[in-house]
């Protein structure tokens, strides 16, 4: 297993140490002073996560106000630190109800040295899953043995959860009501020409579970992709129903899937760990719905005006709506006044990204509405730059809808007591970079 | 402060400074940017305080670091505003962001002149502060002689007069036509009446503006800059806000002495010694104090007045009283004092007479060489460089080596450097100074550049005696155990040419030689062992009788190496090996090296070089150009030997008897040529790059260095007549040596000849000037334009440039000016009327002097015969009765020309026809003959028309017959005279090459037709 860290630290914005921790010695404590130097207050902050500054290489990542840094002295995994981060940050975010931030860090001091003396050992990481971390790392503390009110937790036995067969539930788990709650959630990245021609164009979904079930449940899903479908087919020997059938590119399980079952029946099925997980990731390329169209007109009317005319269409069903649409129209740096007509939202100047940002809060489908404004430059002292036109930015999410057009055919739920589940499925599309060139 | 009441400025002042980090800044600025813009763009207009406001905001944006490219508008606009808080941030903000540049300036102008000719003084003081600060060319156009009222004005308040003085020193430098009036050096000279100090420091550093671009016009300033150093020095009638440490104005003393230093001298006795009574004050008054601002202000005082004292070359006692001051200062403990003394010191040696005070202070300088301070001894080694002369030279020279050992790594190259130019300028005895490069050599042999064991090995070969002494040294050093690289490259050319001088000492046999020299060459980088190779050759070729074990050793040394990989090496084995072989040949060819040609040392040209490229344009620096300096002493060489030189030698050039006289038949032709050539003084073409030994380690050096290579060419130039004489070696020494220090660029008969044929191109080049010509020629009238252009950083001086007019040529030259400043081209035109019809050539006397070369050179003017033909074409019916009109001599001449090179005859036409003679095709049956046609004008001829008849033979190419006639019996003799020298001989090198003409004959061979064995005949015997 290769080292991922040799230290950690997380600064503010400002490049201020909040906290860190020194988990080899092949780096000096001042090594942070040098990103400070050479990657904080320089321009190349944000392009490249990866730098080498003399013998050591630094991978940062930026969490809200916070930079995470990993500093490394020898040859380290890339992809297994910035995991670890990635891992790292979802449970503090577990552990701190949801935030991280310089405040929680702030907030939470003894906690995070806590947990970091736990989730890596000598450069090499340990177990980071929140659940099983949770049982022993308690924000409260331990609870004194003399206390009068006896524990209503059984004393969790660590070892025997993580060499377990089934490391990632307890046993034991006793709900009254049995629910399953299951999101897709979708982005979808898209990059049209002004032409209106789809020069890149792909969605990255994940299934985000939630279970509350008794005792130790095996689940089985079943969705309308090809694989899956042809196989179930294939095995029930009647010819497949007509219908979407979807194409799964990169599909990534939790690591509670059960993949021997996966390969061989191709159906997903998994003993789920108690609460929130992500129990699988994939990506798509092909056949993908766009939940809207957008066609710009921008004309640059002499050297001081401009005249900006965008209409957005909805193209997915009537009886569904968008929320929080925002649409980000670059303009010139010089741009001074401007002025609006929209047949619905709200639209205004940001000079501080230099944009038109139109605001709808609820769009249904089917509708098009359009916003026509006016802009007027000021003149500047140097000869005018030719205006190299970004692309027109948007945001959105859309419930209900899947761009990927994935469904879920089935949810079961076998548990040797045979109760009653509830199983509540959520589809949600969301704007990943989604852009279109004007 | 005019922000009172600002609430937005402020608040969004206290908005940036609250900012956790920089993005944010950058967002809240980018939102007031996009406020400010939108706010600019509103039509209803801006109230004056939001448009203040605003342009505010712009300047602490701008200054922030953010680039502002917009509301420059509004900033110019505030200027014209009525009240003082909006016209203080117009000004401001339009001095910030604009400079001189912009064209939103233009809109300013009026306004800016409006305030400044305004009765209100603040509006003048912004005015003027911003013309100061960003005023440009315009500006200095249309402003310039307001502001010069109110420096004169006597109304005005001084403050006001100090900023106008201020301004008007910008406006001069940016445009010099603002003080260009007449009456203006009155002026000036009336404004250091002023009683007012400030005024006065002000128009003081206006004065030294003026005065370093042209004293001549202000020689009325001198008594009243005097007059101001009294008052100061006396203390008269100072306020108690102009001290400064109990020192009066110290500013205002330093300007006015730097303005002092721009005069040449001071000739009023008066003056002069009141000057001096001052000067005297200051010296005396000045002590080292304890207070480090008090020391500071008296110093710069002090040391303006030392370079003062330098520049007027006060009497020795005034003299020696700075020396024993700086004497006194180089003791302080105080490093940066120490630091000065050494600095001025320095100085001071540029005035004649005081080393020998400077003198006394050597072993406090010697001591100061061991400072800590890097930088202090790197002057302490100025210093001693500089001082040094014969009378103290072994002794530096010896100190310097002994610190050589202890001295940090970044000085020891240029200490090396400085002692071995010294050890070679003050050498005592040439034994010495082997013995000291030697030393140097063995001590720091890292730092030891190429040229100076180039430099050694030249004056060892150039001195018999020397060559023993220093073989049987290099060989004491050789039989050290570790011995530098350098070193070992010094003995093994040394002892390759000279071991067999000490053959009879004990331990010195060939063998033995070879086998101490042997020794080295594992240890050595392959551009060592071609050196090694070569003395290994002379030894073996120098022992007598041979010996055939050594014999053995060596071939097989060369064996070894022909097969190196090195090209370089493996070429040397080859030859030597198979040179080796021819037993008695070895000795022609490896024969002893000839003495080398007297050059400069181009060590000293590197530390002039180094010099020069850090010199500052400061009035002694100046100075110091202009004074011919004793610091280059030509080592004196008694002459090599008694062949050196045949013809007398001058002291800085030489007659070159001109190469072109090798034919016999004309011998009376070109003894005439060579007759009026004899005046000439020509540079010697031959040694074009001296790059000294550079050449001796190339792979021919051994056989031919440079003086054969020269010597055959003239022997192949005779070869032309006479067929080639034996070619010996080592008899002939080339005629020409030089002496003259600055090596010409380029062949000068070369660019002559071409320049005959055309109307422009380069006349001269050498490394400091380039002499352009371009001319034009009306009839009998010639106006020339010589372009002198100045290729250096420094000015070229004492120009001068002399007509030397043959009595058929009347020539007008203007004024040559003194001095060529640097990098720049000068042009002189010439004008020139032909009287006579005559071939004799106009020269051009040129000398310059740059830094301390005096530098003559004497140039033939392109004004010669055929400039003064006009080509007219003759039909047939003309040309004959002309033709027989003119019958017999003198106006008719004929002459049968022999020798002449062989050419074909459209090539014969193309050449006549270059020379402005028509050729006339069809008037003479007989294809082999050419007939041409011209005019030649002068003032006594007028218009002349000449007929020419040349008939060739076709068998025999190097022979012809040539017919002339003209009306005017010289005419027709210098023409034909002048056609006969064309065709004998012809410049055949591209004019600009820089390598020597290769000798005609070479050429002319190839073209006489093989088959044709009379031609070739006759080419022989001719």
């Amino acid at each position: 297993m290769p080292v991922a860290a040799s230290a950690i630290y997380f600064l503010n914005l400002r490049g201020d140490v909040l906290i860190n921790r020194l988990y080899r010695d092949d780096v000096g404590g001042n090594m942070v002073d040098a990103f400070r130097m050479h990657i904080m207050q320089t321009k190349e902050l944000g392009t490249c996560p990866v730098r080498q500054i003399g013998g050591c290489s630094f991978f940062y990542m930026r969490i809200s106000n916070v930079y995470v840094v990993i500093v490394v002295s020898s040859n380290a995994n890339v992809a297994c630190a910035f995991k670890f981060v990635v891992e790292a940050v979802s449970m503090f975010k577990s552990y701190f109800g949801g935030a991280f931030d310089e405040d929680a860090i702030r907030n939470n001091f003894v906690l995070i040295y806590e947990l970091l003396d736990e989730i890596m050992d000598f450069g090499y990481p340990q177990n980071l899953s929140p659940e099983i971390l949770k049982l022993y790392i308690t924000q409260e503390g331990v609870r004194s043995p003399f206390s009068s009110k006896a524990s209503d937790k059984p004393i969790p036995n660590a070892t025997l959860q993580v060499t377990g067969a089934v490391g990632w539930r307890r046993e034991g788990l006793v709900y009254k009501k049995n629910e399953v709650f299951l999101d897709i959630v979708e982005s979808v990245n898209l990059l049209m020409s002004s032409k209106g021609s789809v020069l890149r164009c792909d969605v990255t979904g994940k299934i985000l579970m939630k279970c509350f079930l008794s005792g130790m449940p095996d689940l089985k899903l079943g969705l309308n992709d090809k694989i899956g479908l042809e196989k179930e087919s294939q095995m029930k020997s009647r010819p497949a129903k007509s219908g979407k059938t979807i194409e799964l590119d990169d599909v990534t399980f939790h690591q509670c899937v059960n993949l021997t079952r996966f390969n061989s029946e191709k159906t997903v099925s998994f003993v789920p760990p108690d609460g929130e997980f992500e129990l699988m990731k994939y990506r798509i390329t092909e056949g993908v719905n766009l939940p809207f169209r957008v066609l710009p007109t921008i004309k640059e009317l002499g050297r001081t005006r401009m005249e900006v005319n965008v209409k957005v269409k909805s193209v997915f069903g009537a009886k569904m709506f968008a929320l929080g649409v925002v649409v980000k129209i670059p303009v010139p740096k010089q741009t001074a006044k401007t002025s609006f007509q929209v047949t619905s939202g709200r639209a205004k100047y940001n000079a501080a990204i230099d944009c038109l940002v139109w605001k709808i809060r609820k769009f249904p489908g089917q509708t098009e509405p359009t916003l026509s404004a006016e802009v007027e430059l000021i003149s500047t002292m140097a000869e005018k730059k030719s205006w190299t036109k970004p692309p027109i930015q948007m945001e959105f999410q859309v419930p209900m809808f899947t761009a990927s057009g994935l469904r879920v055919r089935f949810l079961k739920v076998w548990e040797k007591r045979g109760y009653n589940t509830v199983e509540w499925v959520r589809y949600i599309t969301k704007a990943g970079s989604y852009e279109i060139r004007s | 402060m005019a922000m009172h009441g600002m609430r937005g400025l402020s608040v969004f002042i206290s908005d940036i400074r609250n900012c956790q980090n920089k993005e944010q800044e950058r967002q809240r600025i980018d939102k007031e940017l996009g406020n400010v813009r939108n706010r600019f763009k509103n039509e209803k207009g801006l109230s004056p305080y939001e448009k203040k406001k605003y342009v505010w905001k712009m300047l602490y944006i701008y200054m922030l670091g953010y680039d502002v490219d917009f509301g420059h508008m509004e900033a110019v606009s505030l200027i014209s505003a009525p009240k003082y808080p909006e016209k203080q941030v117009g000004y401001i903000v339009t001095s910030c962001l604009l400079n001189e540049n912009h064209d939103f300036l233009r809109l300013a102008i009026n306004t800016v002149r409006n305030d400044i000719i305004g009765r209100n003084e603040t509006f003048q003081c912004l005015a003027l502060t911003m013309v100061g600060n960003i005023g440009g060319r315009e500006f200095a156009e249309s402003l310039a002689p307001d502001v010069q009222k109110l420096l004169l004005s006597s109304s005005c308040r001084p403050l006001v007069r100090k900023k106008a003085a201020l301004c008007l020193l910008r406006l001069f430098r940016k445009n010099p036509d603002v003080v260009n009036v007449d009456g203006w050096a009155d002026r000036m000279a009336q404004l250091l009446d002023e009683r007012d100090l400030g005024v006065l420091t002000s128009s003081m550093s206006l004065l030294v503006a003026l005065v370093s671009n042209n004293h001549e016009a202000y020689w009325s300033c001198l008594p009243k800059c005097v007059k101001t150093m009294e008052r100061l020095a006396r203390n008269q009638d100072i306020p108690q806000e102009y001290t400064y440490y109990g020192i009066p104005s110290p500013w205002l003393q330093v300007k006015t002495m730097r303005a002092l230093q721009y005069f040449p001298t001071i000739e009023d006795p008066y003056t002069r010694r009141t000057l001096f009574e001052v000067l005297q004050r200051i010296l005396m008054g000045t002590d080292v104090v304890k207070n480090v601002n008090k020391n500071n202000a008296s110093h710069a005082v002090l040391f303006e007045a030392l370079a003062l004292v330098m520049h007027l070359d006060a009497e020795k006692e005034m003299m020696s009283q700075c020396v024993a001051l700086l004497g006194k200062f180089i003791a302080v403990r105080e490093p940066n004092i120490r630091y000065l003394g050494l600095e001025n010191m320095t100085r001071m040696l540029m005035v004649t007479d005081v080393q020998e005070i400077i003198k006394r202070h050597q072993a406090q300088i010697i001591t100061s060489l061991k400072d800590p301070d890097i930088s202090i001894r790197r002057r302490a080694l100025d210093l001693l460089y500089g001082m040094c002369d014969v009378t103290n030279a072994k002794d530096i020279v010896e100190e310097l080596l002994q610190y050589l050992s202890s001295a940090d790594f970044t000085m020891r190259e240029e200490l090396s450097l400085k002692a071995a130019i010294l050890a070679e300028k003050f050498a005592p005895d040439l034994s010495w100074y082997v013995d000291v490069i030697l030393q140097l050599i063995d001590k720091a042999g890292d730092f030891i550049s190429d040229d100076i064991w180039f430099r050694v090995v030249q004056f060892v070969t150039n001195n018999d005696d020397l060559q023993p002494y220093a073989a049987a040294k290099v060989k004491e050093y050789l039989e050290k155990p570790a011995v530098h690289e350098t070193m070992v490259k010094v003995s093994a050319y040394i002892l390759g040419e000279y071991s067999h001088l000490l053959a009879r000492r004990p331990g010195c046999s060939p063998k033995e030689i070879f086998a101490i020299l042997h020794e080295k060459l594992p240890t050595v980088s392959t551009t060592t062992i071609p050196i090694l190779l070569s003395a290994y050759a002379k030894i073996l070729m120098h022992t007598q009788p041979p010996d055939q074990e050594l014999q053995s050793q060596i071939w097989a040394i060369f064996n070894k190496y022909e097969s190196c990989i090195d090209a370089e090496i493996q070429q040397r084995a080859v030859e030597y090996f198979a040179l080796c072989q021819k037993g008695a040949a070895l000795m022609d060819i490896l024969a002893e090296m000839p003495k080398f040609p007297e050059r400069k040392s181009s060590l000293i040209k590197r530390a002039e070089y180094s010099e020069a490229d850090t010199a500052e344009q400061s009035a002694i620096k100046l100075r110091a150009q202009q004074q011919p300096s004793n610091a280059l002493v030509v080592t004196d060489q008694p002459p090599a030997n008694g062949a050196t030189s045949p013809v007398p030698v001058g002291p800085l050039s030489l007659v070159m008897v001109p190469s072109m006289i090798t034919t016999e038949d004309h011998t009376s032709t070109d003894q005439a040529l060579s007759q009026q050539n004899g005046s000439l003084t020509k540079v010697d073409p031959q040694h074009p790059s001296a790059d000294l030994l550079g050449d001796l380690l190339g792979p021919l050096a051994i056989e031919g260095p440079p003086g054969a290579t020269v010597q055959s060419e003239h022997n192949a130039v005779s070869g032309l007549e006479g067929g080639p004489d034996a070619v010996d070696g080592s008899a002939i020494v080339p005629v020409e040596e030089q002496r003259n220090t600055v090596q010409p660029i380029g062949n000068i008969a070369e660019r002559f000849h071409a320049l005959c044929l055309k109307d422009s191109g380069v006349l001269y080049e050498d490394p400091y000037i380039q002499i352009g010509i371009k001319a034009e020629w009306r009839a009998h009238h010639g106006r020339l334009v010589l372009f002198l252009g100045n290729k250096n950083t420094a000015p070229l001086v004492s120009v001068q440039a002399l007509m030397l007019p043959p009595a058929h040529l009347k020539m007008e030259l203007s004024l040559v000016p003194d001095t060529i400043p640097p990098r720049a081209q000068v042009q002189c035109p010439l004008e020139v009327v032909n009287l006579r019809p005559s071939r004799d050539v106009a020269v051009l006397d040129f000398s310059y002097k740059f830094g301390t070369n005096m530098v003559n050179v004497k140039l033939r003017l392109p004004a010669v015969l055929n400039k003064f033909l006009q080509p007219i074409p003759v039909p047939a019916e003309e040309f004959f009765p002309q033709w027989r009109s003119l019958s017999g001599p003198p106006l008719k001449l004929q002459e049968v020309v022999r020798g002449v090179r062989p050419m074909p005859l459209p090539e014969m036409a193309n050449l006549l026809n270059s020379f402005r003679l028509m050729i006339c095709p069809g008037l003479d049956p007989n294809p082999n003959n050419l007939v041409a046609s011209t005019t030649f004008y002068s003032e006594s001829t007028h218009a002349m028309l000449c007929l020419i008849r040349i008939e060739t033979d076709p068998a025999d190419r190097t022979q012809l017959r040539m017919t002339l006639a003209s009306g005017d019996p010289t005419l027709t003799f210098e023409l034909k005279e002048f056609i006969k020298e064309q065709l004998i001989t012809i410049p055949t090198a591209p004019p600009q090459s820089p390598a020597p003409a290769p000798p005609p004959a070479a050429q002319a061979t190839p073209q006489i037709p093989p088959n044709d064995p009379a031609a070739l005949l006759a080419g022989l015997l001719s």
